[in-house]
């Protein structure tokens, strides 16, 4: 009987295996396929994808990526990556002005907190959507910059 | 208990709801992988490369799972997916708990304002696993489509 189950297992992974890669592939949503080209962001037309703190510590030591911080004003005011800009999830359209300064093909690299949120995806799925070609989103957010004291600001910059 | 293991009403009741329980589930996290990733991402288990291929595969594999379930083909196959993807949920959520990670769960749905981590999660899960498991141990009900293909196929 668990052989049996075993087997009917394998058979299921690998369809769900095939289909995953498939489905993300086709779709763009920022996994297999984009991830290979985290190592040269700059050079195409990227949908949002994840990057890790030292990807995105060397963006900044660069200067060559926009950081946007997409938590609360309140929080954004209380600390972020130094030089980041605050484009509230929420206020996205209040903040069209602002946004509209940004070349279309800047680097942007998208941050919440890192802990629980889901702001930054929603954001960076925005941008990527309103023409911004090269976004990435900071996966641990400001909690892991901050614990790995990186430059950090408490005022907009 | 061998009653309860080869009651087929039992077992279709168990199959239709953590077939579809899964079905559900499966499909918020397959229209956005990214938040998938994210939530899985937050438990800080795993390097980012295993997060991605994780947020690609295992939502589809939840879903195929429930389905398998639901109509009772690859049935034990379903189940033993199920109890080995919920042995690895709970397992993550207490590691969580422990390490005081104050994290969304991502388990039924990537919205995270629908609910944090704790002992409760905890509950859920491992009541999902128990009917799981159930469902890996008991007699495939005369209720599935490989029973009702057979079926038609004797007629003939």
């Amino acid at each position: 009987m668990m052989r049996q189950a075993l087997r009917e297992a394998a058979v299921l992974f690998f369809f769900a295996a095939a289909l995953g890669s498939l489905y993300t592939a086709s779709t763009g949503k920022g996994m297999f396929a984009d991830t290979a080209g985290v190592s040269s962001p700059l050079s195409g037309n990227h949908a949002p994808v994840l990057i890790p703190l030292d990807e995105a510590r060397g963006f900044f030591d660069s200067g060559e990526a926009l950081f946007i911080d997409a938590r609360h004003e309140f929080d954004y005011k209380l600390g972020h990556i130094k030089g980041a800009m605050n484009i509230p999830l929420q206020e996205l359209d209040e903040r069209k002005e602002l946004i509209s300064a940004i070349a279309k093909d800047k680097l942007l690299i998208i941050y919440c907190d890192g802990a629980e949120c889901n702001s930054s995806i929603e954001l960076s799925s925005k941008l990527f959507q309103s023409g911004y070609s090269n976004v990435r989103i900071f996966f641990g957010g400001w909690r892991e910059w901050e614990a790995a004291g990186l430059p950090i600001a408490q005022s907009q910059d | 208990m061998k009653d309860l293991l080869s009651n087929p009403y039992l077992s279709l009741l168990t199959r239709a709801f953590l077939g579809s329980f899964f079905i559900v589930i499966s499909i918020d996290k397959i229209a956005d992988p990214l938040a998938f990733a994210q939530s899985v991402g937050n438990y800080k288990l795993l390097p980012l490369p295993a997060v991605l291929v994780i947020a690609t595969v295992l939502p589809w594999l939840e879903l195929l799972a429930g389905l398998a379930i639901l109509f009772g083909v690859v049935q034990r196959g379903g189940s033993l997916l199920l109890c080995l993807m919920l042995g690895v949920f709970t397992l993550a959520v207490v590691l969580a708990l422990f390490r005081g990670l104050d994290i969304s769960c991502g388990c039924f749905t990537q919205d995270p304002s629908a609910g944090k981590i704790g002992w409760m999660k905890v509950a859920e899960n491992g009541s999902l696993f128990l009917l799981s498991l159930f469902l890996l141990f008991s007699k495939p009900g005369k209720f599935t489509l490989e029973s009702f293909i057979r079926e038609t196929a004797d007629t003939r």
